[in-house]
């Protein structure tokens, strides 16, 4: 499925509204990359959600601050800072935000994600910001299972939808066709 | 030539410790950096290079031809293997080993970022003879976590890179990372 980026609020109105669809992988544009998480983001919580946002690309302090700039509350969202540990940062400790050893562990990783989303209530989002930036620091297999994991994890729940993003040009990799096989929806999202 | 007024108002409307690619042809690559050098000099900067296609020498000359304050300014030159170490006076250039020496660009870089205390830019010229020197998945994995670096320390970053030679999936997985691409 192909939309561009106006028709994205109209589309996933439709998705949440059916409850058929669990996980979602978003095609997006490198060009406007941010600008659509973002604007996915906002939707998301327009529509009642709170969530998990796994942010892989940017370290919480940035993303927190560009979503903050964009109106979104923050503390509906419980980020888990990837960017931080795998760039082996220095974590400061904060009440919105996960930190997760430098060794970016799928295990430990799933475990954190599923435990804030147990603190949550109503319907929730888990938000991936990019699976092929997660690749860069694990081996393909790993970024597999971690997408098949979470997938097969929100199955079936109806408070809970998967939100997987991926660079459009990157799309063609076979692990992302592997992960767009087992995902119940693709969007390709153009500007 | 550039249209540099074009690049100033696009570089006008980025805020500080925002990271943008600008993409170009080979003809315009050293254009492009001068002129950018120049808008962070003007913009008083302190503006930390990584140097990965000419010598520290020859680009101090070429800053100094083209008014650029060279006073706020750390160049890691990979060019020339410390053939300048001696020669060169200016205590604010680093010599590494080469475009491919990551930890050691990396460590450089983190404690030039600690050490400028105004605000700062890391400029990278250029992707392309990064990619040269390193293998792509290897280069991507470094340069996010360069950008990662820069955002907790808040420091702006430019990234230039030749817009057809580019190897398709590392811009991709650099340009996702950016905050604006910016095309000359």
């Amino acid at each position: 499925m192909s939309v561009i980026m106006e028709k994205l609020e109209s589309t996933l109105n439709t998705i949440l509204k059916k409850n058929e669809v669990n996980s979602i992988m978003l095609e997006l544009d490198t060009e406007s990359y941010l600008e659509t998480n973002i604007k996915t983001v906002k939707l998301l919580q327009k529509k009642g959600l709170s969530g998990v946002y796994v942010s892989i690309q940017r370290p919480f302090k940035n993303i927190s601050s560009l979503l903050k700039k964009q109106g979104i509350e923050s503390n509906k969202i419980i980020f888990i800072d990837v960017a931080s540990a795998v760039s082996k940062e220095t974590q400061e400790k904060c009440k919105e935000c996960v930190h997760i050893s430098p060794e970016l562990d799928v295990d430990e990783l799933v475990k954190a994600i599923y435990t804030s989303i147990e603190k949550m209530k109503g319907k929730k989002f888990i938000f991936i910001d990019s699976l092929t930036t997660f690749a860069l620091h694990k081996p393909i297999s790993e970024t597999f299972r971690f997408s098949e994991f979470l997938m097969r994890q929100v199955k079936g729940k109806k408070d809970i939808v998967l939100i997987l993003n991926v660079a459009k040009d990157l799309s063609h990799k076979k692990f992302i066709q592997d992960v767009v096989l087992h995902a119940d929806k693709t969007i390709e999202v153009k500007v | 030539m550039i249209d540099t007024k074009n690049l100033a108002k696009e570089l006008n409307n980025l805020e500080e410790g925002a990271i943008f690619l600008i993409e170009t042809d080979a003809s315009k690559l050293l254009e492009v950096h001068l002129a950018a050098m120049k808008w962070f000099s003007e913009k008083k900067y302190t503006q930390i290079v990584l140097s990965t296609s000419r010598p520290c020498k020859n680009l101090l000359s070429l800053y100094k031809e083209n008014g650029i304050d060279t006073s706020k300014l750390m160049i890691l030159c990979t060019c020339c293997q410390g053939k300048e170490n001696n020669k060169q006076k200016n205590s604010n250039v680093i010599h590494l080993p080469s475009q491919s020496a990551l930890i050691d660009i990396a460590m450089s870089l983190s404690y030039c970022m600690e050490r400028a205390k105004d605000k700062k830019i890391v400029f990278i010229d250029s992707i392309n003879t990064m990619l040269i020197h390193n293998k792509p998945d290897v280069l991507a994995k470094f340069i996010h976590s360069i950008l990662t670096k820069m955002r907790i320390n808040n420091v702006s970053g430019l990234l230039i890179s030749l817009e057809i030679e580019t190897d398709k999936e590392l811009r991709a997985e650099i340009a996702q990372l950016c905050d604006k691409i910016i095309k000359i």
